[in-house]
């Protein structure tokens, strides 16, 4: 069996709030996601998906329910587990390529399997010439890629993708949604990504997790059966985008009513 | 896809250009530099026709040939370079110590609360009492030569870089601490790949202000005591009314005390190239 399942089973996340009721922002959360798919959690602002990605990366273990990475509980961060901010986060004081190396600090590696890993994702994400570039010296764009090949530094099982693409360009945007993909295939990693566009999540998907906000949980599971070349403007893309935006406005809908 | 691959690699929007950028930028720090002559020039044409005409008497205000000749004299007939030593070894040695106490003692500072409070109220008290006040309970108990005064310049290079190292470790960004906890850096791996480098551009803009700080203070702890050095020399020409000797230990203070500085910029720029700032 392939590594890279994730198992979410009926977690639940509330903060304390002083003299009221605790906050619930995630509800009976129950999602599967099989090794190597790609899925999207895409939902209203307030949701609790970017909350979910923490839970699932280890760096909240105040919740309840089971969060299983091939049928083993998580304790905290593994560097199986990689992860994308929407912020670029590559450290300022480091160039390119030791940002990416810093993934494989404890990963227990030889110094040259370290440099050939580094200069292997440099080349896949298409940023060759750039390796001793500082953060600062880079496009957006570019630092976005960065930070995906930082993510991807130490072979995780699990790729977490926090709108990664969320404060670029437009244009920028989907050529780093094609480059995604094409990571993804090459790589074979399973890859659980957060985002605000529906477009996004059903051109890169197997499945799109639709989730409601007040408190956070899931509205509807749409699998996306598209095939390899999606065509963003054909006419079964827009029936999956209407279904998944149904599901989004009939959340805001019973909240009108309610 | 792969050509999109190409387009956004080979766009390189800022490290392309970065080059003529550079040259540019070297171009214009000459520039600046040619600025910064103009006033000096304008002092010395000034003081030049001072002495000249006569506006001020020569025993308050010698000419500046006068005062060459006397730095010429001083330097072979009466050992200028050896009070200059004096001097530059005290503030090498103060700066030293004080700066590489506050740097070990503001890291752990830093890094625990429980330091903090326990070095924090005598800290901001014993600071707020100037070096120089330090000096003469000092001097009883360690003379009036060198070691009192390393002591004394010490503990004013000693606070500023202190607080300084202090607060670059308390202004880390959150996130980057977050990311060092998804990569499952070590509390060691992040004190060096996360939290001191961030804390680095404050603690060498509390250094180079160290440095300037301990020069200047070096003149007044050797005129308050001691028998060498510039701060003496200084002291000495004024009771003799040798005005020329005096602005000759000026114009080496005020000299030196550039050179610091501009030697500590370097250091800071070649540290900090990752950094990039407003350059007007």
């Amino acid at each position: 069996m392939p590594a890279g399942r994730l198992d979410i089973r009926d977690v639940s996340k509330s903060y304390p709030q002083e003299g009221r009721p605790p906050l619930t922002v995630l509800s009976h959360i129950d999602i599967d996601v099989a090794p190597g798919s790609f899925v999207s959690l895409v939902g209203p602002s307030g949701c609790g998906k970017s909350t979910l990605l923490r839970l699932i990366l280890g760096l909240d273990a105040d919740h309840d329910g089971e969060i299983l990475v091939d049928g083993t509980p998580i304790s905290g961060p593994a560097l199986s587990r990689g992860i994308v901010f929407q912020d670029h986060r590559l450290l300022p004081w480091l160039t390119l390529e030791r940002n990416i190396g810093l993934s494989l600090e404890n990963a227990g590696w030889s110094a040259a399997e370290k440099a050939e890993t580094v200069r292997d994702l440099i080349a896949l994400v298409g940023l060759r010439g750039f390796e001793r570039a500082f953060p600062h010296q880079l496009s957006g764009g570019m630092a976005q890629r960065a930070a995906i090949a930082r993510g991807l530094a130490a072979r995780p099982e699990i790729l977490l993708l926090d709108e990664p693409l969320g404060a670029l360009d437009a244009l920028t945007r989907l050529r780093l949604q094609s480059e995604l993909q094409r990571i993804w295939r090459t790589e074979r990693v399973t890859m659980i990504l957060v985002t605000h566009d529906v477009d996004e999540a059903i051109f890169l998907s197997d499945a799109v997790v639709v989730m409601g906000a007040r408190p956070g949980r899931v509205v509807e599971r749409v699998t996306i059966d598209l095939g390899t070349e999606r065509d963003r403007a054909g006419s079964d893309f827009a029936a999956h985008k209407r279904r998944i935006l149904r599901a989004m406005g009939a959340e805001f809908g019973n909240r009108h009513a309610a | 896809m792969s050509d999109t691959a190409n387009t956004i690699a080979g766009a390189g929007f800022a490290a392309a250009p970065a080059r003529p950028q550079r040259a540019r930028r070297t171009g214009r720090r000459l520039h600046v530099n040619l600025t910064g002559l103009v006033l000096p020039l304008a002092i010395l044409v000034l003081w030049e026709a001072s002495a000249s005409f006569r506006w001020v008497d020569p025993v308050f205000l010698p000419a500046p040939q006068k005062v060459a000749a006397a730095f010429w004299k001083m330097l072979t007939a009466q050992n200028l370079a050896q009070d200059f030593l004096a001097s530059i070894t005290i503030v090498g040695q103060a700066f030293l110590y004080g700066s590489v106490a506050a740097i070990l003692l503001g890291i752990a500072a830093g890094l625990s609360r429980r330091v903090e409070a326990f070095f924090g109220p005598t800290f901001d008290t014993i600071r707020h009492i100037p070096g120089i006040a330090w000096l003469p309970l000092i001097v009883l108990w360690l003379g009036i030569g060198a070691p009192a005064k390393v002591l004394v310049i010490a503990k004013s290079v000693f606070f500023p870089v202190f607080l300084n190292t202090l607060q670059g470790i308390r202004n880390v960004d959150r996130n980057h601490i977050e990311l060092a906890q998804a990569l499952t850096l070590t509390r060691w791996q992040l004190v060096r790949r996360v939290v001191l480098p961030s804390a680095l551009p404050s603690i060498l803009v509390s250094l180079r202000y160290a440095a300037g700080l301990a020069w200047a203070l070096v003149v007044v702890a050797e005129g308050l005591s001691g028998l060498e050095g510039l701060g003496f020399l200084i002291f000495r020409a004024q009771g003799l009314l040798l005005t020329d000797q005096l602005m000759v230990c000026m114009v080496v203070i005020g000299l030196v005390g550039f050179a610091i500085d501009r030697g500590m910029a370097l250091v800071q720029r070649r540290l900090l190239r990752w950094k990039q700032g407003f350059e007007g």
